[in-house]
Parts: C-alpha cells; structure tokens; sequence
C-alpha cells in the first residue's frame, strides 16, 4: 500500500474494480459477443471447404467475447482510467431531433400512428431547435434564426439546384399558391419568406439588444 | 517513361474540362467550408456532401469528391492552426507548432507554409500515384484469393499498431467491425444474418451511415460534454507567404515530409495517420535546437503538413490498383465509385482510362486550387471560426439528416445514424478509438468473400495461407507487426510518438 495515497479516494472505494473503464468495456464486449451468437443460433457453421452463414460471426463473435474478458480481468487487476461523467441532456436531445426529422421528412405510418409527409421545410427547423437544447447554452432565438436561414438555404441547394428526391413541404400546400405555379416556384417562394423572416427577425432583435449582445460575446472571449 | 507522359496527358486532357475544372473548385471550396468546422474531420464532410455528386458523371463526381476530400483535409489543418482544435487525428500534429505560430502573430505563414508544402508534396505523389498505377495493377493480377486475405490481415494488423492507447482494445475493435460488416444477407448462401428480421438490415449496414454516425454524430456529442473553450486566435494574422528565411528553414522538412508521407500511405490499414506523427519525430530528431518544437517552430508544420498530403494522396493506390481501400476516406471512394457502377479495382485502368487517369490529374489540380482559393480566403474562415458551437452544431446536425437521408431517401438511415451516434460515444467514453473499427468494417466483407474463395480452392486447407509465398511473406510482416508492437520498448517509443 505504499502508493496508496497517490491514487484518488475514489478509486480506493470502488472497491474490487480497479480500472473502471477497463471493466465496463470488457462487460461491454462480452453483451455485443452474445448478442452475436445468440442471433446466430440455428444458422449452420459449415465446413472450412465450404464456409456456412455462421462460420465467420460465430468465429468472431468468440474473439470478440476474449477481448472483453481479457479487458474485464485488466480491469480487476490494473489500477486504470475511470469512467468519464457524462450528462444525459446532449444525447437525448440529440437522438429527439435525429428521430423527429426522420418522422417528419416523409410520410410515416406506426402501427396506428400515422403523419403526413411534412418535408424539409418542417424536418431541418426541427431538427435545429430540438437538437440546440442539446447546450445548456441554447437561445431560442437564435435557433430559431439559425433555422429560418439555413433551411431556405438547403431547400434551394438540394432540392432546387441538385434535384435530388429529397421531399422539400407537404403536399397540403400546394392550395395555398397559385394553381399555375410549379413545384419549384413554390419550392423558391417558400424560402425566400422564410429568409425574409429570418433578416427580420435578425434586425429586430439586434436593435433591441445591441447591448446585451456585445457583453455576451465580450465574456465568450475573455 | 512515354507511357507515363502520355497517360498523363490523357488525364490533364480530361481534368482541364471546364466542367472539371468548375467540379474540382467547388469541391474544394465546400469541402474546406464543412471541413473548417471544427469537430469535422474528412470522413464526415465526405459522408455529408456524397449526394451532391449524384446527379454528376461518373468522372466528374470523383472528381468533385476527390477536391472535397483535399479541401476537407486542408480544412482540417486551418481549424488545427486558428483553433487548436485538430479536426481529425492527422492534424494533431499541426495544432502543436502551428498553433503556437498563430499566437505569435505568424498564422499567415503557418497557413502557408502548410499550403504550398502540401501542394509540393500533391505534386510529387501525383507522379508517384501515376508512376506506380501500371507496375502495381501488374502486381494485382497475381494475387490470388489467398493472397488477398492475407494482405488484408496485415492492413488490419497495421491498423492495430498504429491506434492509440491499449492494442487489446484497437484488437476488439477491429473484430467488432469484421463482425458489423457480415450483418446482412449472405452473399454465398443467402441467408439473413444479424438483421432482426428487418427488411431494411438484409443489405447490410450501409457505410456511410456507419461512418456518420460514428464520425458525426458521436463527435457532437463528445464535444458537447467538454465546455467550450475555444481559443480563436485574437492576434493578426499577418503576412500570408512565407519569407525567404522561412523557406530556408522549411524546405528540407517538405522534402523528407513528402517521402515519409509518400511511403506510408502506400501501405494497407491507414498507414497515412502516421505520417505526420513520423514526420515531426524526425524533425525534431534532426533539428538543431529541438526545444524549439512545440514554440512555434515551423519546420514543425511544414513537415507534417506535406506528410499528410502526400499520404492522403499515396492512399488512393491500393483503392485503385488492388481495389482495397486503406481507411476509411477510401472506403466512402468506394461507395460513390459504387453508385456510379464502377467497380474499383485494377480494372478501372484498362476500362476506364478517361476515369483513372483523369482523376490522378485532377488531384493536381485540386491541389493548386487550393493553394488558390484558401490564402485569400482565410479572413472568411476566422470569421466562421468564432461562430459559437451552439450553433454550430444543430448545422452540423441538419446537414447530417440531411446528407444520409438523400443518400438511399430511407427515414431508417436517418435513425441509424443516431444510434450509431450513441454507440461511438459509448466507445469513447469506454476508451476505445472507434478508427479501427471502421477499417474492419471496410475490410470485413471482401474479407470474408476471399478466405472463402482461398478455402474453396484449397478443398478446405488452411495451410493455403502459409504455402503461397506472396501469402506467406504478407501474413510473416503481420505477425512481426504485431510482435514489435507487443514489445514493451517499442510500446514505450509508440506511446510517446503519439502524445508528444
């Protein structure tokens, strides 16, 4: 115990488990290893002159499950990194506006859930305004800004000027145009006023708030 | 020697179109633009801005993406010098001299000097990539199964070596991605492997979906743990070409970079991340004074920086001669070389000359357009620079859906690269470097097809490996690879290569 005092408290509670990183990706390994061969099971190995479907997960699965035990025993043994502290706010936002632009970019139906295809002009400003609460730092205003401007922004960049089929509004508004107007006319007008309200809204709050902003990134700086 | 003139101008022929010529700056131009972003490396640029060339010809697509992934990388060092934030693992090295450059008022010639050394070092492996392409495709038609398996083994051997912290851990990682890449339908005897039952799995997990996520989406998320301190340099930026002093003293570092950098992203398993780790290990070692590194010395950046380009560039010779792709930028090569229903692998040289040819010419180009665009626009990427990474990142995560949604238009990418997104932060969290795993992922398949192949032909016999002497030899490197590794000297001298 001669080094004892130069490990952190911490660690000397935890007891058994020398190496926290260590032993929690070793468990890690051994769960991702039987996933593999519990979902292998009932498929045929073959032989080495004629491979089956299961011969080479099995075979790496196995390899997979030693590597967590070796890693599992060096974390038993050897003092090593602990677990890092990590916050559930920057993921779980991130994965809600990962799932809400992919429910919302084209037509989706669950079970007996069901939305219409609402496009990128619903799907981008979503995913900006649920993803930016992933910060504690997050403004809505800004986000919602930073949506109105980029999202006219890759309308025309990918639906207009790459035409590629990536669905760009929901069908229900084509009534609200002109019967004349093409999809595309539609495509420009709907950035161009969302653009319109995004300079607006970027001007209004500046003359509103010069001096606020100016501490804030005076202290960003600093 | 004719040959080599001739296919050369065939290429020049085919990159001056102006259509190419229009292809390769916009590519360079947006793929610096999403590359500067820090948190950004190539691979997520290349994933995110794949679907912009869908709509091109085969040629110029990879031309623009070949100048997306120059420009990508070139971002990445500009983020390294202003930002001290390296945008992926290569430019680690960069932010240590060049950093300390721009906060002594010399970012200008730290910006250059990394610009005009990567363009020489373009320079010299586009003749290397031109003068091996034919002897090298030669080389391939030998290989047999057996050799191919074996050639890969020792690409992932590689990769282990030269991953940072545990071996055991980089070991898993590789497994792990063989293991991701056989989920699908088996080619050999079609049945479902891994998919859950669902329908969207059967093909497989799609790379760059993988690469997103785990590139992508993952990097977010770490970032969002630390809080931000971003140390944009305040200072001018200053003069941006180098004096003749600077070149004195930084023209032998761009020569010895572009021969380590050359040399090294030859070989299979991401040999090119070494390369500047290399190069400024040997700078320091024949320096002078090597207390100057880490203060702003430049020969500090000029080095590396060559190195780096000059691998980035040698990588596309396995791709292209053997049809293996070295790391992962390669790989998502191969996905758009896929689409567009070119097969690579030795053959693309005979069948498609206009292609091989042309894209080895472009990426000259693409390398003076750079030295072009970049300089003058530096001014635009400070000022990018100081966007606060709050909203930085939901544009990031935007162009991310975005990008993987246009790729297949399936909503299930979109999900997928969420939770890939969660499982790369998992493994950083956990301590493991998610690099290896994406190489084994890229391998994985075609290394499945030949040991099979290998197996088949030798009536089931293992020893196949060990007969073939092109086989044996590769799988005898491997395995010294991985003793020297083991050794606890060499350990030591790896650990400090990679945390100096």
């Amino acid at each position: 115990m001669s080094h004892s005092h130069e490990r952190p408290k911490e660690q000397e509670r935890r007891g058994f488990v020398r190496g926290a990183q260590d032993f929690a990706g070793g468990i890690f390994l051994l769960l991702l290893a039987a996933l593999g061969l519990w979902l292998m099971r009932g498929l045929p190995q073959g032989r080495l002159s004629a491979m089956g479907p299961a011969m080479l997960p099995d075979w790496l699965s196995i390899g997979v499950g030693l590597c967590g035990v070796a890693l599992l025993v060096n974390g038993l043994l050897k003092h090593g990194a602990a677990l890092e502290r990590w916050s559930l706010r920057g993921p779980v936002f991130i994965i809600l506006a990962i799932l809400a632009f992919a429910a919302t970019i084209r037509p989706l139906s669950l079970g007996g859930f069901s939305l219409p295809g609402l496009g990128m002009i619903v799907a981008g400003p979503l995913a900006i305004l649920i993803g930016g609460c992933a910060t504690p730092e997050a403004r809505l205003r800004e986000l919602v800004i930073l949506s109105l401007s980029l999202t006219p922004f890759c309308m025309l960049l990918f639906g207009d000027m790459l035409n590629l089929p990536i669905p760009v509004f929901p069908q229900a508004l084509t009534g609200l145009f002109p019967a004349g107007w093409s999809q595309k006319d539609i495509l420009r007008a709907c950035s161009a006023i969302m653009a319109a309200a995004a300079l607006i809204m970027f001007l209004t709050g500046r003359r509103r708030h010069t001096t606020k902003v100016d501490v804030a990134i005076e202290t960003e700086q600093g | 020697m004719s040959d080599l003139v001739s296919n050369l101008s065939l290429g020049f022929g085919v990159a001056l179109s102006l259509q190419n010529l229009g292809l390769a700056f916009l590519g360079c131009l947006v793929g610096t633009l999403i590359g500067v972003l820090p948190g950004v490396g190539p691979i997520a640029t290349i994933a995110m801005l794949l679907p912009i060339t869908f709509g091109l010809d085969p040629v110029g697509a990879l031309i623009m993406l070949a100048g997306i992934y120059y420009g990508a990388q070139y971002g990445g060092s500009t983020t390294a010098i202003l930002v001290n934030i390296p945008g992926e693992a290569t430019s680690v090295v960069t932010t240590l001299d060049g950093h300390q450059m721009a906060r002594q008022g010399r970012a200008g010639v730290a910006l250059g000097i990394a610009a005009i050394g990567s363009f020489f070092a373009g320079t010299v492996a586009t003749l290397v990539i031109a003068a091996l392409g034919a002897p090298l495709t030669r080389l391939a038609l030998i290989f047999g199964p057996a050799e191919y398996f074996s050639l890969m083994v020792m690409g992932l051997v590689f990769a282990v070596v030269l991953a940072r912290g545990s071996i055991l851990k980089a070991v898993a990682m590789i497994l792990v991605g063989v293991l991701l890449s056989t989920v699908g339908t088996d080619l050999e005897t079609g049945e479902e492997r891994m998919t859950f039952g669902l329908p969207f799995l059967s093909d497989g997990i799609d790379f760059a979906v993988l690469a997103m996520g785990i590139f992508g989406i993952a990097e977010i998320l770490r970032n969002l743990d630390q809080t931000e301190t971003r140390d944009v340099v305040r200072q001018a930026i200053g003069r941006l070409l180098p004096n003749r002093d600077d070149f004195k003293q930084s023209y032998a570092s761009v020569l010895r970079g572009t021969v380590i950098g050359s040399i090294l992203g030859i070989l299979p398993g991401n040999g090119a991340v070494l390369g500047p780790f290399a190069s400024y290990t040997v700078e320091k070692k024949l320096a002078k004074d090597p207390s100057r590194f880490g203060r702003g010395a430049i020969e500090g950046v000029a080095g590396p920086e060559s190195a780096n380009n000059a691998g980035a560039q040698t990588s596309f010779i396995p791709l292209l001669t053997l049809g293996i792709p070295p790391n992962a930028v390669m790989a998502l090569m191969v996905g758009a070389m896929t689409i567009h229903g070119i097969v690579p692998g030795p053959q693309v040289m005979t069948r498609n000359p206009n292609l091989f040819w042309g894209m080895i010419a472009s990426m000259w180009v693409g390398n003076l357009m750079l030295l072009i665009i970049n300089l003058p626009l530096i001014g635009m990427w400070v000022r990018l620079l100081k966007v606060p990474y709050r909203l930085m990142f939901p544009a990031i995560l935007m162009f991310c859906c975005i990008g993987i949604y246009s790729i297949n238009s399936l909503p299930t990418d979109v999900v997928f690269i969420g939770l890939f997104g969660l499982v790369g932060y998992l493994l950083i969290t956990l301590g493991f470097e998610p690099a290896p795993m994406l190489l084994g992922f890229v391998l994985g398949k075609l290394m499945e097809e030949n040991l099979r192949r290998a197996l088949i032909l030798s009536r089931g016999s293992l020893s196949t490996f060990i007969e073939r002497p092109v086989s044996a030899g590769l799988l005898a490197v491997a395995i010294v690879l991985l003793v020297l590794a083991l050794l606890p000297s060499v350990r030591k001298g790896r650990d400090e290569v990679f945390t100096e």
